[in-house]
């Protein structure tokens, strides 16, 4: 199963390049386009009514829009649940009220994404390709930095967390064994590694991250980055280049979208520019369609380029 | 052994305390890290919470590792 990221600037044409891909390459293979854009524009480009749900637009595509704010909601209901039955004696006070202020906190957004990203490639497995419509580059870098910089955080909690059940171990074992019947002075501490619910977890939550990297950054994943020949998107698609290499995310392929006869020297300019930011990426020139076309029938804003032969 | 209790104790507090720092303004790990952990760290909280308490008494933490009632 190969997994295709489309990322770039708001409004250079991600959704609509990466539609257009997803639409070539159902004519070989099976996909599945996901939106995660929280402005959601795939059901207007396939001129499909979608709800949360999926759509067949065809035997081999699949549409399916993301609600970014109802996943980042879902996943605090959940974790609120389990709070609540681990802290029963601190259900008198105002949880409730607590966890109504995370849902703002910074973060929560992005490892919703990662969730429903890592959810899609583990539960679609019926499809060839995997096509994902990010949001714009802010974000889209953030979530996909997450898995890198959380996996550094668990590993320093994990060897403090493996220090602090040596210790208890020591103390249990200093300790005389209990008689029988006999009620522990104090609260004895679980020290061994497999029965420590934090370690546990932590280790958990590592193997998960971990397995998660290699997909993103290994041979089955590749990166698509959108531009325009317009200076503000070269400066973006620079930076997003950048990030991309930093998280060692295999960019493959370069879109200048929205070419026309009056802007082509510049397209030449900008393609320039980010060949010599991004050695050895292929570049595709996509020309800007003037007409307006609605309908399913729309062949996809006649876009000729076949992109898809290189996926 | 009181002082590995003691040392052990202020493990946790720093277990807690990088995993929840950002409820007293410490750089934090990711939100949902913290989240994920939460739910199991009844005991870290209660130590964490303790230490905070004691921590203006230092002659009374003192006796209390020395064993002096």
């Amino acid at each position: 199963m190969k997994i295709l990221f489309f990322t770039g600037k708001g409004g250079v044409g991600k959704s609509t390049i990466a539609a257009a891909s997803a639409w070539q390459i159902s004519g070989r293979a099976r996909v599945l386009i996901q939106s995660l854009d929280p402005a959601h524009n795939l059901g207007d480009i396939f001129g499909v009514n979608l709800g949360n749900g999926k759509q067949k637009v065809s035997e081999t595509l699949v549409l399916q829009e993301v609600d970014l704010q109802k996943l980042a909601r879902d996943y605090l209901e959940r974790e609120t649940r389990v709070l609540g039955e681990t802290y029963r004696y601190l259900q008198v006070l105002n949880l409730d009220n607590y966890f109504s202020i995370l849902k703002y906190s910074p973060g929560i957004e992005e490892y919703a994404l990662l969730t429903s990203i890592e959810r899609t490639i583990n539960e679609e497995t019926d499809f060839d390709y995997i096509i994902f419509d990010t949001p714009p580059t802010g974000l889209t870098l953030r979530f996909l930095a997450l898995p890198s910089v959380t996996i550094t955080w668990i590993d320093r909690l994990i060897l403090i967390r493996e220090k602090i059940l040596e210790k208890r171990y020591t103390i249990q074992k200093i300790r005389r064994p209990l008689k029988e019947g006999e009620v522990p002075r104090e609260e004895l501490l679980k020290y061994d590694s497999g029965e420590d619910a934090i370690l546990r977890r932590l280790r958990c939550l590592r193997d998960n991250y971990n397995r998660l990297n290699g997909l993103l950054q290994g041979p089955e994943c590749t990166v698509v980055l959108v531009f325009n020949p317009d200076m503000l998107s070269l400066r973006e698609s620079q930076r997003l280049v950048e990030g991309l290499r930093e998280l060692r995310l295999p960019l493959r392929l370069l879109v200048d979208n929205k070419v026309t006869d009056k802007n082509l020297g510049m397209a030449a300019r900008v393609e320039k520019i980010l060949e010599s930011t991004a050695p050895g990426i292929p570049v595709e020139r996509v020309p800007l369609s003037e007409g307006l076309y609605e309908g399913t029938e729309a062949t996809l804003y006649r876009i000729t380029k076949d992109m898809g032969s290189r996926f | 052994m009181a002082l590995t209790s003691v040392e052990m104790e202020e493990m946790e507090n720093i277990f807690a305390l990088l995993v929840l720092g950002s409820f007293v303004g410490l750089p934090a790990p990711p939100t949902f890290l913290a989240v994920e952990l939460l739910p199991f760290m009844e005991r870290e909280l209660k130590v964490l919470s303790r230490r905070a308490e004691d921590a203006g008494d230092m002659l009374a933490e003192m006796c209390g590792t020395l064993g002096i009632d």
